[in-house]
Formats: C-alpha cells, sequence, structure tokens
C-alpha cells in the first residue's frame, strides 16, 4: 500500500503546529527560532507531499520550492542568531519578554 | 524707419519697470534710497523711447495699419491664442497720447515725488503701467487685451496704496482691486460667450469683425442676436468697471488716495479709458445689438449726471476732478452708446490733455500747500502760484468746452451725434447740455475756491506757498497746449475731420451699418455749437453768481460732504452695501456656520469617538511579544475559518 498523501499532510500539520507553539509558548529565544524553523520544515514537507498527488512530469516544482526554501532558512537562521547574540549582548538575556522597548 | 518692429513699444516700460525694480530692491535696505537722478532719468527716458518709436510708426503707417505675430501664446485643441501686435488707426492715437502723456506725467513726478523713500518704487510701477496699458491696446486680440487689461488694474491697485503706511490707503487699493474684479469678470465670461459662438479664433480683433460681416451679409443676425447681446452687455460690465461708470463706481473717486500724478496718469487720462477704447475695439459687434447700445446711452448719461451732481459737492480738489472724470467718462459712454465711436474716442483723446492738465495743476497745488487738499482752506493762489493757475484755467476752458478749446469741439461732437440719434437723441441731447451746465459750475467753483478771492488757511502755511519746481511746470505747460489746440484736429465746424478721417478704417462700417438704422433730421451744427457755448457761459455765470463772493464756510475736520450732500455722493456706496457687501456677508456668515462650525464639530465628534476606541484598544496590546504572536496566529486563523465557511467572499 503507497503512502497516501493526506497522511504527509496530518504529519506536517502537527509539525507546523509543534513548531508554533513552541515558537509561541516559550520564552528563550532560541527555542523561538527553533519553533520557526520546524514551522517552515513542516510547509516545505506539505510541497512535497501536494507535489505527489500531480503527474511526475509536473510534481518537479513542489520539489524545488522546498530547496529554494531550505537555502532561505538557512541564510534567515544565520541572521537570526547573529540578531540573537548581538541582543544578548545587550540585554544579558534571552528571554523575549524582555524585549518590550518597542512598546508605546 | 517705418518696418520698425511693434514689440519695441512695449519692450521700453518693460525693461524700464525691470531696471528700476531691481534698484527699488536693492536698495531698499540702505538708510537712503536709490539716487533720484539716474532713477528719474531712467523713468523718463524709456518711455520716451517708446513714445519715439510710436511716433515715427505712426508717422508712417499704412491705411490699413501693421499687424504682427510675436509668438504663440496658447496652442491646445480647441483653443489658440497669439501674441500678436495691431497697430492702426485706434490704437495709433490711444498709444499717442500714452506713451505721450505718460512720459510728461512720468517728468512731472519727478518733480513731485522728489524726497519719497519709494521713489524708485514708484516709478518701477509706473513703468509697469505704462507696459501693461500699451499690452491693452496693442494687442491684436481680446485675450491679450485681458492681459493688459489686469496689469493696469494690478499697477492701479499698487499705485493708489502707493503710501502703505495710512491703512485708508490700503483700504481704497483694496477697494479699487475687488470692485474692478466684479468688472473683469464680465470681461472673460464675455469672451467665453464669443468663443461659443465663433470659436476661439474669434478673439482676435479681425477676425471678430469679419465674422460680423458674415453674419450680417448672410442675413443671420437674429440667429445670433441673442448671445451676442448678452456677450456685448457682459463686455459692457467689463468696462463699467474700468472706466468708473454706474453701477460700479464707486472705486474711483476713493483712488484719489494715490499720489497725484497717478491720479493723472491711471484715473484720468489712461486706464479709465480702456473701457471707452474697448467699445471702440468691438465697435462692429456692438454696432448690431441696438439694445445693449441703448442700454450704454442711458448708463453713461445716467453717471455722466449724477458724478456732475456729486462734484458740486465735494470740498477735496482732487475729489472733485475725480467725479469730473467719471462724468466725462460717461460722455464717452454716451457717444459710444450712439455708435459715435470716432467722437467718444476723439473725447477720449482730448480729455487725456485737459484731465491731466488738471489734476497736475491739482498736484502743483497740493505741492505747494504741503499736502493740503480740502479747497476750503486755499484760495487766492492765482497770486501766488501764476504758472500753476494759467495752466488750470486754459484746462477749465477746456473741460466745460468754452470756443475754441479742446473740450468744445469734442463734447459738441458728441452731443450732436446724441441729438440726431434717433427719436430719443432730443432728450438724451438735453441732459448731456444741462450737464454741461453743471460741469462749468463745479469746476468754475474749482477755479474760484482755489484761485481766487483771500487765501483761507493759516498764515504761517501762507509763506510756505511756492511755484512747483520747472521739471512739474513744463508737463504742465506742453499738456495745457494740448487742452488749447488738440481739438483742432477734428473741428468740425471749420472743416477739419483728420481725425475722423484716422479712425475711418476702424470704426467707419460700424458707425455707417448704425447711421442706416435711423435716419437724422439735418441741424445746422452751428445752432449745436452756439447752445454749448452757452451752457458753458451760463455754467461759468452761475458758479460766479454763487461761490464768486460767498463766504466760504469754515473747514472743519473731514474733507468729506455731509449730511444730503454725502447721500447723493454715496448713494452708489450704499447700493453697493445692501445690494454687493452684505448678501456676501450673509453668505459667509452661512458658510462661517455651516461649514466651519458645524463641520467641523461632526469631525471632532467623529474623531473623539475614534480616539475614544482607540484607547480602549490598545489595553490589548501588551507587553509579551509572544501574546502578539499568538493573536495574530488567532487572527489568521479566524480569517482562514470565516473565508472556508462563507466559500470565498462574501
Amino acid at each position: 500500500m503507497e503512502l497516501q498523501p493526506i497522511y504527509i499532510q496530518i504529519l506536517a500539520l502537527a509539525i507546523f503546529a509543534l513548531g508554533l507553539m513552541t515558537a509561541i509558548s516559550r520564552r528563550n529565544l532560541f527555542f523561538v527560532l527553533m519553533g520557526v524553523e520546524l514551522a517552515l520544515n513542516a510547509v516545505n514537507l506539505s510541497f512535497i507531499g501536494f507535489s505527489k498527488t500531480l503527474p511526475a512530469d509536473m510534481s518537479v516544482t513542489g520539489q524545488i520550492v522546498p530547496l529554494f526554501s531550505i537555502a532561505v532558512a538557512a541564510a534567515e537562521a544565520c541572521v537570526g542568531f547573529a540578531m540573537v547574540i548581538l541582543l544578548f549582548r545587550k540585554k544579558e538575556s534571552v528571554d523575549s519578554d524582555n524585549y518590550s522597548n518597542m512598546k508605546g | 524707419m517705418t518696418n520698425l518692429p511693434l514689440w519695441l513699444i512695449p519692450l521700453f516700460p518693460l525693461v524700464a519697470t525691470i531696471l528700476l525694480g531691481t534698484i527699488a530692491v536693492v536698495s531698499s535696505g540702505g538708510k537712503k534710497g536709490a539716487a533720484e537722478g539716474i532713477v528719474g532719468a531712467l523713468a523718463v527716458l524709456f518711455p520716451a523711447m517708446s513714445f519715439a518709436v510710436v511716433a515715427i510708426l505712426a508717422y508712417g503707417m499704412p491705411e490699413a495699419g501693421i499687424r504682427e505675430t510675436l509668438c504663440n501664446w496658447i496652442d491646445i485643441p480647441l483653443f489658440k491664442a497669439d501674441i500678436g501686435f495691431m497697430f492702426d488707426g485706434l490704437s495709433r492715437i490711444m498709444l499717442l497720447f500714452v506713451t505721450g502723456i505718460g512720459t510728461l506725467i512720468t517728468m512731472y513726478s519727478i518733480g513731485y515725488m522728489h524726497g519719497d523713500r519709494g521713489f524708485a518704487r514708484f516709478f518701477a510701477y509706473i513703468n509697469l503701467f505704462l507696459f501693461s496699458m500699451i499690452v491693452l491696446v496693442l494687442s491684436d486680440n481680446l485675450l491679450l487685451t485681458f492681459l493688459g487689461w489686469e496689469g493696469v488694474g494690478l499697477c492701479s491697485y499698487l499705485l493708489i496704496g502707493f503710501w502703505n503706511k495710512d491703512v485708508n490707503n490700503c483700504k481704497a487699493a483694496n477697494k479699487a482691486f475687488i470692485v474692478n474684479r466684479v468688472g473683469d469678470i464680465g470681461f472673460l465670461l464675455g469672451m467665453l460667450c464669443l468663443v461659443t459662438v465663433g470659436g476661439s479664433g474669434i478673439l482676435n480683433y479681425d477676425a471678430l469683425t469679419s465674422f460680423i460681416q458674415m453674419i450680417m451679409t448672410a442675413g443671420h443676425v437674429e440667429i445670433v442676436l441673442p448671445v451676442l447681446s448678452l456677450t456685448g452687455l457682459l463686455f459692457f460690465i467689463g468696462c463699467t468697471g474700468k472706466s468708473a461708470q454706474i453701477p460700479l463706481l464707486t472705486w474711483l473717486p476713493d483712488a484719489m488716495a494715490g499720489p497725484t500724478p497717478v491720479s493723472a496718469l491711471i484715473h484720468a487720462a489712461t486706464m479709465v479709458t480702456s473701457g471707452v477704447y474697448l467699445l471702440a475695439r468691438l465697435g462692429s459687434m456692438f454696432a448690431i445689438l441696438p439694445v445693449v447700445l441703448d442700454i450704454i446711452t442711458v448708463i453713461g448719461m445716467l453717471t455722466a449726471f449724477w458724478a456732475a451732481m456729486a462734484g458740486l459737492f465735494q470740498n477735496d480738489i482732487k475729489k472733485v476732478l475725480a467725479y469730473s472724470t467719471i462724468s466725462q467718462l460717461g460722455y464717452m459712454f454716451m457717444a459710444a452708446g450712439v455708435c459715435a465711436f470716432d467722437a467718444s474716442i476723439f473725447h477720449v483723446f482730448t480729455h487725456a490733455f485737459f484731465k491731466a492738465a488738471l489734476f497736475l495743476g491739482a498736484g502743483a497745488v497740493i505741492h505747494a500747500l504741503a499736502g493740503e487738499q480740502d479747497m476750503r482752506k486755499m484760495g487766492g493762489l492765482v497770486k501766488k502760484t501764476p504758472v500753476t493757475a494759467c495752466v488750470m484755467i486754459f484746462a477749465f476752458f477746456a473741460i466745460i468746452g468754452f470756443p475754441g478749446f479742446a473740450g468744445f469741439w469734442s463734447k459738441d461732437l458728441i452731443l450732436e451725434r446724441l441729438f440726431m440719434s434717433g427719436p430719443m437723441g432730443p432728450a438724451f441731447y438735453v441732459i448731456g447740455l444741462f450737464t454741461a451746465v453743471i460741469t462749468a459750475v463745479y469746476m468754475g467753483r474749482l477755479i474760484i475756491l482755489t484761485f481766487f478771492g483771500e487765501y483761507r488757511g493759516s498764515k504761517e502755511s501762507e509763506e510756505h506757498i511756492h511755484e512747483a519746481p520747472a521739471c512739474m511746470l513744463l508737463p504742465m505747460v506742453i499738456l495745457a497746449f494740448g487742452a488749447i489746440f488738440a481739438g483742432y484736429l477734428w473741428a468740425d465746424s471749420i472743416g477739419i475731420t483728420f481725425f475722423r478721417d484716422s479712425l475711418a478704417p476702424v470704426v467707419g462700417s460700424a458707425q455707417a451699418y448704425a447711421a442706416t438704422m435711423h435716419s437724422a433730421a439735418h441741424v445746422n451744427p452751428m445752432i449745436f455749437a452756439g447752445l454749448g457755448t452757452l451752457a458753458a457761459l451760463l455754467g461759468m455765470f452761475i458758479a460766479y453768481k454763487v461761490y464768486g463772493n460767498a463766504r466760504v464756510p469754515a473747514a472743519k475736520g473731514s474733507s468729506a460732504p455731509e449730511g444730503r450732500k454725502a447721500t447723493w455722493t454715496f448713494f452708489f456706496d450704499y447700493v453697493h452695501k445692501y445690494c454687493g457687501i452684505i448678501p456676501v456677508q450673509v453668505l459667509a456668515w452661512i458658510c462661517d456656520v455651516v461649514v466651519d462650525k458645524i463641520l467641523q464639530a461632526t469631525q471632532w465628534t467623529l474623531g473623539a469617538i475614534a480616539t475614544i476606541l482607540g484607547d480602549g484598544a490598545t489595553v490589548i496590546q501588551v507587553r509579551k511579544v509572544r501574546l502578539q504572536v499568538a493573536f495574530s496566529v488567532a487572527g489568521v486563523a479566524a480569517l482562514v475559518l470565516v473565508v472556508l465557511l462563507t466559500g470565498g467572499l462574501i
């Protein structure tokens, strides 16, 4: 029995929910970033899953987009971690609730 | 030499304006103004050069005139206008006296404005005025004329309010400007009407004339008559504004707040006659509009009579002359109203000389008395200032139409044409003649009060009375010669018709058309001349009897007339107040209450509600970034849910 696309989507949804919940509920910035990465990768998985439903010659699009998004996510992670480090130097803390300078 | 380009004529005053304006601006910071010698020389030289160009061109002008298109001005679909100049019989005469008298009065101003802090500024304005006036009379289409028309209005405003330290002068300037705007709307709408009838090309005077000729030969006059009548009426409103006719005349007496040379140049000799010029220029159109012509005649007649009466009541020497100008303009409009455009332009021409002479004489008197304008404090000046007195007396003979003087020829001509203008002619004639008597009375009063009898001012001021300097006397004397001899260019009774012949190519056909409308009974012109002379003599006699030996009431405070005299004098001010100013004020009040107050209150209420709601909403904005993200995710989720449930956009 072949893997049904719907299960892939369910898995992607579960991972996305986990990532989102991590990003929202954790106060440590590193965990927030990890949660964001997780959510991103869940979306990539969803792309792959949907590309599976298409005929072979068209499904290639769905497989290429995740490659791009992985590259972008890597860059984003770089920048993100750099910012976190700078923020840490400034604030001596990685607790996201401490960063409320912009509040009006 | 006759191939001089026409644009040289307006160029000279324009250059002078720029030069003098620069000097005025540069020297404005200093303690003393710019050197008066240089400024005065520049200010006189440039108008004189432009006069020379006009004279040369006038001498060698071909019968049909010179036309020259300088460049394209407006070129859009449906509307084209050129900057073009036209030098023909009519603009030749206007230009000759505009530049000629302009030069003389500029020269006079050097003496009059001596020591004034705004010396350079004054002459910059004067030259700007001359430039605008030249553009007005030289242009070959209505649009460019309108440019000059507005330009002279602006200069009139600037010069009336020249001594802007006094708030009354500024008020007078504003009044002149605003009242003129009302007339200018008439001019603009008139142009619009013309464009709707015949396209933008018709704004050109030649095109307009040929258009009128075309519809006349094709017999379509009835079709366009309503629109053309409206056009004529609108243009006439424009003329009443600029030429101070009923109902837009209240600004001219107030305009006397300006320096006297300005009153002489702008408010007597040139600018106020531009309305008459426009009537003559559009003569071909007005000739086929009998209703409009009748209105013009009646308005001119009422104005002439009313202003002459008002002139009787004035104590301020310049105010007398101002009302006299309005009255004489009324004569010109009467003449234009019976299609005697050449006679009306002839009166413009002679009037320019004698009224300029009178104003300059009045200026010299005011100068001699160190600013005193109240005639009740003058008297006996003939011994102190003999030259000024002579000039003014000659001009006085001219304005009352004493035989042989300039006004005699032109005024008689107008009265004669009025008499022969159809069934109502004799009535117009009688009122015109009666007005001539009043003219002689109030002018006689002015001369008697100013120059004869005993001096009524204070003793110490009497010692300071002095004759004006030579640069003021020379223009006055020249103008006095003009006041005596200008009439001989068209002395009908002795067979000189040079003036009429030179105007014939421009207004001849219109007048010929009007003449066919009514056959006039022929009356011996000598009778008119005799009656005119009689009117002048009678007026002089009355003036002598009434004012010659009477004790002049002592001057109290203001020189403004009082009691019933004030009612008559300021009648149209009251009319303006109740028909114009108060309705506008009511409208302004309504706008103020509705727009400014009620609408703004609504605005503020709505704004306050939004602010309160916003303040409530900020409660949700808490410190936690994580909570914000959660909210936004929840919001997105809610949106997605709604979209899914409703199936896309509602």
